[in-house]
Parts: structure tokens; sequence; C-alpha cells
């Protein structure tokens, strides 16, 4: 992804209305009930102070908490595989899979498996991979990635998906509306949970002194798609620990409410190991591979605190940028705050630098962050090194040089302020520039607020002495 | 190097010689020590129960409509039949059941039992291990007499929970957890689904419906 890429992915985003209506109908909503589950929860605040530590203390005993969770994983009979990278984490499941002779695979969502390619290999492997939460549905049937970690189809209207279903859905909806769509999707993935050979769902949380990973789901698709098969497969980054299922509850309690604004999600569900003897249904076989991919380097690095991310998507949810270009401008796995932070630890800084500028720095994504992740010192740490490491473009080193050089003499600056601001007035109607010679940029797709009739700095010259001091 | 000792090489490098400073290493018993430190003054990062009493606040939760949940209050083991054949009536059911193998089912006297739950039952009745006052939340360990999808696959799930067996908090199950059973789950109301434009379907995958019978005595 190079500079331009991004730049015209967000370009085309922001020209797509129908894209602007599907995010602001989830983004709306999402946002709306977040507010409200958090206002009944007094000890939010309190409960954000402790997940961070809780998520701190993890990282930092992080090999001792790799170790005792894979002792007890396999004492439940589990097997439990540790992968460098993806590419070794998408061969892993892929192998894993041919060995049970596998024809059909039921994933539920899981990040982590989008981040290792995982669909990508499943069909290169020429296993046929049946997604079944729904949001994953919709975007298997449209050939896409998903736009938003917690709802990975927002970028599509219910038009969209009705357009899909109806040719895609073998009897087709009954109608157009969501609970049709619901009921047909259940209908075709219910025969699909059946017959599946393989299961593989990503884990919410590992937990160290249990050995079992935990999924959170409100449709309840991770349960059907890990007990009928024969075989179940877990994905986890090695972040996902947690020392016990009590520290895991304590961040469950963030987790749902800044994600849906629920208390608890419908299911909430610990795995540890196949089928007992005796056991009425289960797998035969468990297997957890535990992936790596760029966040050991993380722990030794100022982007140690990205560790602590739970996956709740509310910094997306909440950004400025996020809800005008949605996610899939973004180009990496993770799109929003959390995104333009980890896409440059995952793809390398060249193919990303554009992310961590893609901000306005406002701050709301950190004022959400349910274990208080610093996003906005995160992203600045990514363009500090950016700037290092020579990676702006000319012009733009250039006309950051030419500001520098003014900001730093007031006469300099006033003086071009004050030829600047009368010639901007002139482009000006009803508070608003349509139009700018050399603001294109800004213009094409949103007006530039028309400066004030006085600027501040004169204001401020006439006030004198007036201000508090 | 195998990737298991790479990883573990790398993460120990990154604490010990990492750009944010050298973290202290610990040894287990510390480590374990900082980890109950973490859990301590439970009160001041969890919600009030909706009432004093824990089953009061289970009832009182699962009459939240977000979660779509129905509730009935029986008064015995023995009412239990009574009640499962209201439900079904109400619901214009047949009174053929799945049943989840638990023995305190086999005197569901004028019910059609079968086992196991198929791909497109009606309806199928469990016993929960626990609730959860918290969150109106029941519980289910897999076992010979719990499977899994019994409580997944039906239309209707009917789910007995004795009121001794209600638990205040989600923490106060935790304990419950070091049993290690295969498969814990923890469900709280109706499956759903937002996943389009965010609006709120009941019934996507798992149950439509959940009807919980709470038996006192």
């Amino acid at each position: 992804m190079g500079a331009s890429a991004f730049t015209q992915r967000a370009h085309d985003a922001l020209a797509d209305p129908n894209l602007k209506t599907a995010i602001d109908r989830t983004t709306g909503t999402a946002e709306t009930k977040r507010a409200a589950a958090v206002g009944a929860f007094p000890e939010f605040q309190a409960a954000r102070a402790r997940g961070a530590a809780i998520k701190d203390h993890v990282i930092a005993n992080l090999d001792h908490y790799l170790v005792e969770f894979e002792r007890n994983a396999q004492a439940a009979g589990a097997h439990v595989h540790w992968a460098r990278d993806k590419a070794e984490a998408a061969e892993i499941v892929t192998r894993i899979c041919k060995d049970a002779d596998a024809k059909l695979v039921t994933r539920a969502k899981s990040m982590l498996g989008e981040e290792i390619g995982l669909p990508h290999a499943l069909d290169d492997a020429g296993i046929e991979r049946v997604e079944t939460d729904l949001a994953e549905h919709i975007i298997q049937l449209a050939h896409e990635r998903p736009s938003h970690i917690i709802w990975p189809a927002m970028h599509r209207t219910r038009e969209d998906v009705a357009t899909l279903f109806f040719k895609d859905h073998h009897p087709p909806p009954d109608a157009d509306d969501p609970a049709s769509m619901v009921a047909s999707a259940r209908r075709i993935l219910r025969e699909k949970f059946m017959s599946a050979d393989v299961g593989i769902s990503g884990a919410n949380f590992l937990i160290a002194d249990t050995g079992a990973t935990c999924t959170v789901t409100n449709e309840g698709n991770a349960e059907l798609s890990t007990t009928p098969p024969r075989v179940h497969i877990v994905t986890a980054g090695i972040e996902k620990l947690v020392p016990s299922t009590d520290h895991a509850m304590a961040l469950l309690r963030l987790l749902v409410r800044s994600a849906t604004g629920g208390e608890v999600t419908q299911y909430t569900t610990f795995h540890s190991g196949p089928k007992r003897p005796g056991d009425a249904d289960g797998p035969e076989e468990m297997h957890i591979v535990l992936v790596d991919n760029g966040r050991s380097r993380m722990v030794g690095d100022e982007f140690r605190q990205m560790l602590r991310c739970i996956r709740c998507g509310a910094c997306m949810n909440h950004c400025v940028v996020y809800r005008q270009i949605g996610g899939h401008a973004y180009g990496g796995t993770y799109p929003g705050p959390m995104g333009a932070v980890l896409t440059p630890v995952l793809d390398g800084l060249a193919q990303s630098r554009d992310l961590p500028h893609a901000c306005t720095m406002n701050g709301r994504c950190e004022e959400v962050c349910p274990v208080q992740i610093p996003l906005k010192t995160l992203l600045k740490a990514w363009r500090v090194r950016s700037w290092d490491s020579q990676q702006e473009v000319g012009p733009l080193r250039m006309g950051l040089g030419l500001w520098g050089f003014a900001a730093r003499r007031p006469r300099l600056y006033h003086f071009g302020t004050r030829l600047a601001l009368p010639v901007m007035r002139l482009f000006g109607k009803g508070g608003w520039i349509r139009r700018m010679p050399f603001a294109g940029g800004w213009t094409d797709t949103r007006d530039l607020p028309k400066p004030a009739a006085r600027s501040f700095m004169s204001q401020h010259a006439n006030h004198g002495n007036e201000g508090p001091k | 190097m195998s990737a298991r000792d790479d990883i573990l090489a790398a993460v120990q490098k990154g604490l010990t010689q990492g750009q944010g400073g050298a973290v202290q290493r610990r040894n287990p018993d510390a480590i374990r020590a900082e980890a109950a430190q973490l859990l301590a003054n439970l009160d001041e990062i969890r919600p009030d129960l909706a009432a004093g009493d824990p089953v009061d606040a289970f009832v009182a939760k699962c009459a939240n409509p977000a979660l779509g949940v129905t509730l009935d209050r029986v008064a015995n083991w023995q009412a239990l039949p009574r009640a499962v054949i209201a439900y079904l009536d109400q619901h214009d059911l047949p009174h053929r059941l799945s049943v989840s193998g638990d023995p305190r089912l086999d005197a569901l006297t004028g019910i059609e039992a079968h086992q196991p739950c198929a791909p497109d039952e009606a309806a199928a009745i469990s016993v929960a291990d626990w609730g959860v006052a918290e969150t109106g939340s029941v519980v289910i360990h897999s076992a010979p007499d719990q499977p899994i999808l019994n409580a997944m696959l039906p239309r209707h799930w009917l789910v007995v929970v004795e009121e001794k067996k209600i638990l205040p908090f989600l923490d106060d199950y935790a304990t419950y957890a070091a049993s290690r059973p295969r498969n814990a789950v923890l469900i709280t109301g109706s499956s759903g689904t937002t996943d389009i434009e965010g609006f709120f379907v009941r019934g996507a995958h798992g149950p439509g419906f959940v009807h919980v019978l709470l038996v006192a005595g």
C-alpha cells in the first residue's frame, strides 16, 4: 500500500454515499448503546484502570503465562502449536485440516484468522470454507474482507445484503427485512454446521490456570462451529492470555459494554480439550495455535501498551476518520485507530505510513478505550518513526520545513496569515468555502469553514491584558 | 530452534532489554500474588446486583426485554411437568421435547421425550448447573447428561434452574471453572445478531426463544 493507494481509497470512500449511510446506521447505534451501558455501570472508570493493570501484568509476565497455559491445555488433552508468523500459522492450520481429511470447514469469526490469511490459505488448499458469523457470511458471499472488527459487514446496507442473499440462497429469503434474511442464513448454515469436518474459532481469552480458550458470540455460531465437527482448531494471538477465569470476567465486563453495549454476550464459552469419555457431544481433537506475528517484538518496543487491546471496536465507532472513510480504506486487517497502530507492526511502516497520519488527534479513541491504551501517543510514535526514517514524501517535508521556519518567527507568521486570511474569505459563501485553488484535497469531498471576520490573534491583541493571568 | 523456543526467547528479550526499560522478572509465587492482588475489592469494579437478594436479582435481569427470555417460577420439581406443558401449549408446540438426559427430567409426565436434539428441533429442555444473578445468565457444563447441542439447536430452549444454584456474580461462577469441564457455556438470553445495520434480530443460529423455569425448594 503506497501513499497514493490509501489516499485513493479514502477519496473513493468519501465519494460513496451508500457507504456513509451504512457506516452511520451501525456506528450511531453502537455509540448510543455503549454510552447507555457505561452510564449504567458507575464502576466503569475503576474497572478500566483495573483492566489495563491486568493486561499489563500479563504482558510483563507473558513467558510465564504462555508456558502455564500450554501445560494446562495439554493436560486437558489439547495439542498446542506455536507459530512465529502468519505464514507458519496458516500452514499449521491447513496441515491439521488435511491430516483430518477435511472436506468442509466451518469458521467462527476471528480477526486473527483474517490477520494470518486463513480464508485464503484454506481456499488455496481446496478445502470448502463456510463462514458462520452472519456478517462474515455476508462478506464471504460478496468476496470481501471485514471492514470492522465487531461488525465485519458494516459497510453493507440491508439493501446490499438482500441482493446478495436473493442471488446465493437457495431457497431465497422470504422477504428483504433483516429478520427474514437472518432466518434464511440460519436455514442455509444449519446443514453446514452439522456436516463440517473441522471447526475453527479464535479466542477472546486464553485462561492460563485452566488451559481453556474463551469465545464470546451473540449468535451462537461459535458453539455450533466447534461442537459437531471431529476437530476443533483455535487460533489466538499470544497477548490473549489472562491468569484465570476470574480475570477474564473482569475484562469481559469491559469488552461487551464497549463493543455492543450489552452486559455480557448471549454466549460466553470456555473450551478445554477434546470430548471426555461418555460426553454427549464435542470434538475428538482440539488444537490450539499460538500466534506471535510481531507481538513479541511489541513487548520490547514503545508499542507494548497496544498488547492490552481486547478488540472491542469502540475506538473505531467513535473515530471521526473511520466514520467518514470506513474500514476498507485503511487497507489492513484492523481498521480505525487501533488498526492504525497495529497495521505498521504487521505489514511494515513503509506499506502503511499513511495510517498514523489519518488521524485528527481529537482523542475520542483514548477516552472510550476500555483498557486505557494511549492511542494518540502510539500514533504519534509512528509519525516520529516515519519522519526519522525519511519516509515522508519530498513536498511534505519541504512544506513542513517552511511551516516550521515561519512558526519559529512569530512576526513572519503573523504577516503570512494577515495576507492569507482575506484571500481565503474571498472564496467563502454562507460561512463555508466550497472550492479554492490548491485546496482541492479538502474541498473535493467537504467544505472548509470560512475564516472568521477577525482572526484570533487580532482579537487577542485588542483584548490586551484583560485575559486571566 | 523451534517456534516455541524462538517466541519465548523473543518475549524474554523484549522484557529484559526492550526500549521500554527492563521489566523486573519475578518468581511464580510473586506473579501469583500480584495476579490475586489485581482482583482485590471486586465491588469497586463490578456493577451492583439488580436487587439485594440474588434470586430476586436474577428474576429482575430476566425481565429485561433486551435479553429475550421468559421466566416462570415453579414451586418444586413435581410441579415442573405442568409448567413445561403450559409453555408448549402457549406456543402451540406439540408435547414433544429433546431432553438432555439429566435424570431429574425423567419424570416429565405427559411429554414425549427423545435424544439427541435434531438440527431442526422445535423445543428442547436442559437443566442448568448454575444461574448468575449479575447478568441473568445460566451456565451449563458439558457432561454425559449435558449435551451442548441440546441448548444450541432448538428453536425453543427450556432451561431449568434451581433457586439454590443462583450465584450472585460472574466472579462467583469463575470458582467453578476450576473443575475444568470440556465446555462451559454461559448463556444469557436468546441468540441474536445485529450484523445487518445494527438492527437486532432474535434467533440467529441458536434458540430464538429461551424459557427459564426457576425451581424453588
